[in-house]
């Protein structure tokens, strides 16, 4: 669990805003040929969750209702924390195409640095709209920040 | 000799004038570039590349073990991932190493024109239908499916013989493979390199656009500069053309993401340090590098096929349209993000072309037979709603540019840049009331891809042309677009 609420980093006296965990939240930011996404969350396992629900948006550009298929385990095994959410970015990409399932709702049920195990329930569509090609490692960063985490990650588009 | 400091987007490097059209950043620029980085530009399109990223991504790829010569940045370069798009790199064989980012996650992307056997005036009323039919009958968008569906056998013989197969399936003309890159098939491809899951995204997308700035235009030849290239090429001024972009879609982008993910695994075991993740890499030698290859080859095949099988459908459209006696010609067909290896002079290379074209000229043997007294024919598409154009490739280019040019206009503003500046109703009508017959399935991305989200492709051509990295032969105009 890579949370900063049980690390006391703070010099006594200065205001410790990480009690205060990160509301997850996504934005993109501004690049030539693709599209970069910054992610914050409290935890690293609410930011994969967060993660997950960014690539929603973009394959799911229209609004979409409640999802309509079952809990499905994703399990990800990478060489480390920070390809381990670019390869489950992958791996979500990799099941809208070949199922045309968008996974819209997620539940990291564990997540260590090389290793995640997450449920997640979709939607259905006809055709894939599978926007994004990939996550790349270009500028990848996953940052421990006040409050929980932040991630950089650009996506080929 | 005169030199100026240049500012970069992130970091400075010293950058020395060659000439009017070159730049170079001396392999001192920064102490892990083993060469230098020469960039193909002009003032203007000079202004733009140092506006972002491109210039750290093109030092970045001269870090790469056994780069050779120079490595280079088209004047349509732009920031990409690891490589920028419109970087060419050459690796020795002997102690280079290959790096999927070098190539692109579409592998193949790439560009064939058909030119038809009437004049445009002669479609007149029926461009629209056409257009419309085009729409309907080559599925676009994302990762929507196509109507060829392949069993897993006939998949691994597209990935192994490319545009080979779809002669046999009797969806290619027995003249199309001579004028294809390499006869549209790499012999050394490796279907058992490519694994279940590319094959999963990849079994039902032949014959399809995909999206982004993927499209079919149909347009007309409104000049030609070097008669005799377009008559090589038959091409003369009225005609009626049709421009094919797109790559090998989401069997491509799979083989990348696998690969890459392989390769990231595999550089501690190599010693290989990078000052991008995204430059993941092996010895072309090793294991990991000859397999990339193999499946690299494979996802090119698979390109090439479904450019083939793109240009059926459009044939079929166009004899719905207006008769039989209707033909469209394939005149080229050709990559601009792949790795091959190339001779020159004594040396073996593997040249990374990424959003680069390769250009070979009249006396290069890869020339095609039918092309071998002007050079290769090269098609920049320029930005939606602006001129295309036909070049020819130089023999000039090979010691310029190890055989490369430009690959389009290349983009100068984010899409999201590009949604707020104007809606995409706008730019529809814009386009509409010019003439240019519009089938997209979103504003949203018509967007994105709007002209001004582009440098200005007739000054990126002159560069080329000026720089002696091709030869300008024929403009062409846009009548029709079906974007992706």
């Amino acid at each position: 669990m890579y949370s900063f609420a049980s690390t006391p980093r703070f010099p006594s006296g200065w205001k410790d805003i990480s009690s205060t965990a990160l509301a997850p939240s996504h934005r993109f930011l501004e690049h030539t040929g693709e599209l970069a996404l910054l992610i914050r969350a409290g935890s690293f396992e609410e930011l994969l969750e967060e993660a997950g629900r960014a690539l929603a948006g973009l394959q799911l550009p229209a609004a979409h209702g409640p999802p309509e298929t079952d809990w499905e385990e994703i399990a990800v095994r990478s060489a480390d924390r920070d390809a381990l959410l670019v390869d489950w970015l992958n791996e979500l990409i990799f099941r809208a195409e070949r199922d045309r399932w968008i996974a819209v709702e997620f539940e990291i049920r564990h997540a260590s640095a090389t290793h995640l195990i997450a449920l997640a329930r979709g939607v259905r569509v006809s055709d894939a709209p599978a926007l994004v090609k990939a996550a790349t490692l270009h500028e990848l960063r996953v940052d421990a920040v006040p409050g929980g985490m932040e991630a950089h990650v650009i996506l080929d588009i | 000799m005169s030199s100026s400091i240049s500012e970069i987007g992130v970091g400075h490097y010293r950058s020395i004038r060659v000439d009017d059209l070159v730049r170079e950043i001396p392999a001192s620029a920064r102490p892990d570039m083993r060469v230098p980085a020469r960039i193909f530009a002009d003032d203007e399109l000079w202004q733009q590349i140092v506006g972002d990223r491109s210039l750290d991504q093109l030092v970045n790829v001269a870090t790469l073990r056994g780069v050779t010569g120079c490595v280079y940045a088209m004047p349509d370069v732009h920031e990409g991932y690891g490589f920028p798009v419109g970087g060419v790199a050459a690796m020795r064989m002997e102690d280079g190493v290959i790096s999927p980012g070098g190539v692109g996650y579409d592998i193949n992307c790439g560009v064939r024109l058909l030119a038809s056997n009437l004049d445009a005036e002669e479609v007149g009323p029926k461009l629209e239908a056409i257009v419309h039919d085009l729409s309907r009958t080559v599925p676009s968008g994302t990762g929507r499916g196509g109507r060829i569906r392949l069993t897993e056998s006939e998949l691994d013989r597209v990935l192994a013989e490319g545009s080979r197969y779809l002669l046999e399936r009797g969806m290619a003309l027995p003249e199309d493979l001579p004028v294809t890159e390499a006869q549209g098939a790499l012999a050394a491809a490796d279907p058992s390199q490519v694994s279940s899951r590319a094959k999963q995204r990849g079994h039902d997308q032949l014959g399809t656009i995909g999206s982004g700035n993927h499209f079919i235009e149909v347009q007309l030849v409104d000049r030609v500069f070097d008669t005799a290239a377009a008559d090589a090429f038959g091409l003369h001024v009225g005609q009626l053309t049709v421009l094919i972009h797109t790559g090998s879609r989401g069997l491509g982008h799979q083989v990348c993401t696998d690969y890459v993910r392989r390769m990231d695994a595999a550089m501690l075991r190599e010693h290989i340090q990078l000052p991008d993740r995204e430059l993941a890499c092996a010895p072309i030698a090793s294991v990991e590098g000859r397999a990339y290859f193999a499946a690299m080859c494979a996802a090119a095949n698979f390109a090439w096929a479904n450019r083939q099988a793109i240009t059926h459908l459009v044939r079929e459209v166009f004899e719905r349209a207006l008769g039989p006696a209707r033909r469209l010609r394939l005149v080229y067909d050709v990559a601009h993000n792949m790795a091959k290896v190339e001779r020159y002079g004594d040396a073996t290379l593997l040249v990374h072309r990424k959003g680069a074209t390769r250009a070979f000229g009249p006396g290069h043997p890869e020339t095609p037979e039918p092309y071998r007294a002007v050079g290769q024919p090269v098609f920049i598409p320029g930005s939606m709603g602006t001129v295309s154009y036909v070049l020819a490739g130089t023999d000039e280019a090979l010691s310029r540019s190890c055989g490369s040019t430009c690959h389009g206009a290349g983009r100068a503003m984010s899409r999201g840049a590009a949604k707020r500046r104007q809606p995409g109703f706008q730019i529809r009508r814009e386009l509409e009331d010019r003439g240019i017959v519009v089938r997209c399935p979103s504003n949203a991305e018509l967007a994105e891809e709007a002209p001004y989200a582009y440098k200005d492709v007739e000054r990126v051509v002159e560069v080329v042309a000026r720089a002696g990295l091709a030869r300008k032969v024929a403009r062409l105009r846009p009548l029709g677009v079906v974007k992706g």
